[in-house]
């Protein structure tokens, strides 16, 4: 069974293993339900739910010349963006290969804070000590010193905001600002990984403090563990890194064209980017919806004449749809929304369509929805 | 640790080391899965079954059963032939996290070798030991 003995615990391990099921996850022992995943699921697109994402790296990079490896290192124009803004973006091989996909908060011009996927961690910093070489910059890991925890759904501000004197409602998404909370020094940033409106909070010297806050947020939302992660995100349609990206995928290809800069040159990748953005994707990431059963990772993909058109990378149950979802790669020039398809479900080629992301009606869940009236 | 298990295991089941059960009744057999099984699979949100009519074998897949995440597979405790299938499972396969004794059987069997074939099933006592295994493993 799992390794205990070797994984990492977080700040929050005693609730987890109180009130969760364990696994291993990333060298972490960490919960993949509490009670329900379908509760949890529904707790975030319905009210709120609150994640220990603590086992993501976190990642400090400041010095003198902070800036231009900053530059250097993504596609994404993080230099010409203001200050407190929080950048989805790729770290990219030469080939244009995804290393990692990952948030960078500029707080300022020569002090970045990267959060990054916990299995990709040491490869990144690998990386960028590889492209920073002959730079003057530093790199803190403040991975243990810290405890991250999201607080996602359309109540996360009310659930938040006792906790903090930042005026949450009047951040914009995709920022961030230094702050306290339950008076623990952090860094709030209105970022997730579930579609909804929410937040992600790095506390600061946590070890003490973290499970107070835990348990302030939980007067207000849902602890939601590893499963309802996955289902959620799935769900938002955001590709998860080693399931439905790797190395071998590039931006083009991953449906991540927007994160590039057009007007940028010189970071890593920059040159074969160009080659391909001429030449187009081969294969691109799309969502699938199912009629009837569920598809899951490996599984493939036809056309509705039974030949093979690509791969499910993520697969899953919808708690929003009640329907089989997937997302995975098709061959280009790739079906559209609504276009047949077929995945083949243990022998069985069962029928679904090409959907949009995300999933669900963006007007009735996720970030973008309609207030409510009630 | 030595706590009682956590899991319902009625008596009056035959069980299989895959966590299913079996209740038999006259000439027939309803299966299902145990308590154990249903609350390691999480939510339970679909089902493949057998249709009726369709010969089964001990310990052989009949069918599939699928949470958020995974998928398993359903091993027939007996021989026999598919005789029904719970249809109340299509809309509401919770009903197995539910009650997984009852509400939440899956299939009934009409078993063709029933007194042989009960022999290598597991009684109640046996299976809470296979549980207690498993609940070590865990702990180790």
């Amino acid at each position: 069974m799992t390794a205990t003995k070797t994984s990492k615990h977080t700040p929050l391990y005693e609730f987890h293993r109180t009130h969760g099921k364990m696994v291993e996850f990333a060298g972490y022992d960490m919960p993949i339900w509490y009670t329900s995943t379908l509760e949890e699921h529904m707790a975030v697109r319905n009210r709120a739910g609150i994640f220990d994402v603590s086992h993501m790296g976190r990642v400090d990079v400041t010095g003198p010349d902070a800036a231009g490896f900053i530059e250097r290192l993504f596609p994404t124009g993080i230099g010409k963006q203001p200050n407190g803004k929080s950048v989805y973006t790729l770290l990219l091989n030469e080939d244009a290969g995804i290393i990692d996909d990952l948030i960078v908060l500029k707080a300022e011009e020569g002090k970045y804070l990267l959060v990054v996927n916990a299995a990709s961690k040491e490869k990144d910093l690998r990386h960028m000590e590889r492209v920073g070489a002959g730079l003057d910059f530093k790199i803190d890991d403040i991975t243990e010193t810290t405890t991250m925890i999201a607080i996602q759904g359309p109540s996360a501000v009310e659930a938040l905001q006792p906790l903090t004197p930042l005026p949450l409602a009047e951040m914009k998404r995709f920022t961030h600002a230094f702050s306290t909370v339950k008076g623990i020094n952090s860094v709030i940033t209105r970022t997730g990984y579930t579609g909804e409106d929410g937040f992600e909070i790095i506390v600061h010297n946590a070890a003490t403090g973290a499970m107070a806050i835990w348990e302030a947020l939980m007067r207000g939302a849902t602890p939601c563990a590893l499963g309802a992660r996955d289902s959620l995100r799935l769900e938002a349609g955001l590709p998860l890194y080693g399931s439905d990206m790797d190395e071998e995928t590039n931006p083009l290809e991953a449906d991540l064209g927007w994160v590039i800069s057009k007007d940028k040159r010189s970071y890593v990748g920059w040159q074969r980017l160009a080659s391909l953005t001429q030449q187009g994707p081969s294969k691109v990431r799309r969502g699938i919806v199912m009629d009837e059963r569920i598809p899951r990772h490996g599984f493939k993909v036809t056309d509705k004449s039974g030949d093979e058109i690509g791969l499910v990378t993520s697969g899953t149950f919808s708690p929003v749809l009640k329907r089989g979802i997937a997302m995975g790669y098709v061959k280009a020039p790739s079906p559209q929304p609504g276009d047949p398809v077929k995945v083949v479900v243990r022998d069985a080629p069962s029928d679904g369509r090409i959907a949009k992301f995300p999933f669900y009606d963006d007007s009735v869940y996720g970030w973008k929805r309609k207030p409510h009236q009630q | 640790m030595s706590n009682p298990s956590p899991y319902l295991v009625p008596d009056g089941l035959f069980y299989t080391n895959e966590h299913e059960w079996a209740r038999v009744t006259g000439g027939t057999a309803r299966v299902g899965i145990t308590d154990y099984a249903a609350k390691t699979l999480n939510d339970i949100v679909y089902l493949t079954l057998p249709p009726v009519g369709r010969e089964v074998k001990q310990l052989a897949s009949f069918g599939t059963v699928e949470s958020i995440k995974a998928v398993s597979e359903l091993y027939a405790p007996l021989s026999g032939t598919v005789i029904g299938t719970n249809q109340e499972l299509t809309n509401h396969p919770e009903l197995i996290n539910q009650s997984p004794y009852d509400a939440g059987w899956i299939i009934e069997l009409k078993p063709s070798i029933l007194e042989s074939e009960k022999k290598s099933l597991l009684s109640p006592k046996q299976y809470e030991e296979v549980l207690k295994s498993l609940d070590a493993d865990h702990q180790s």
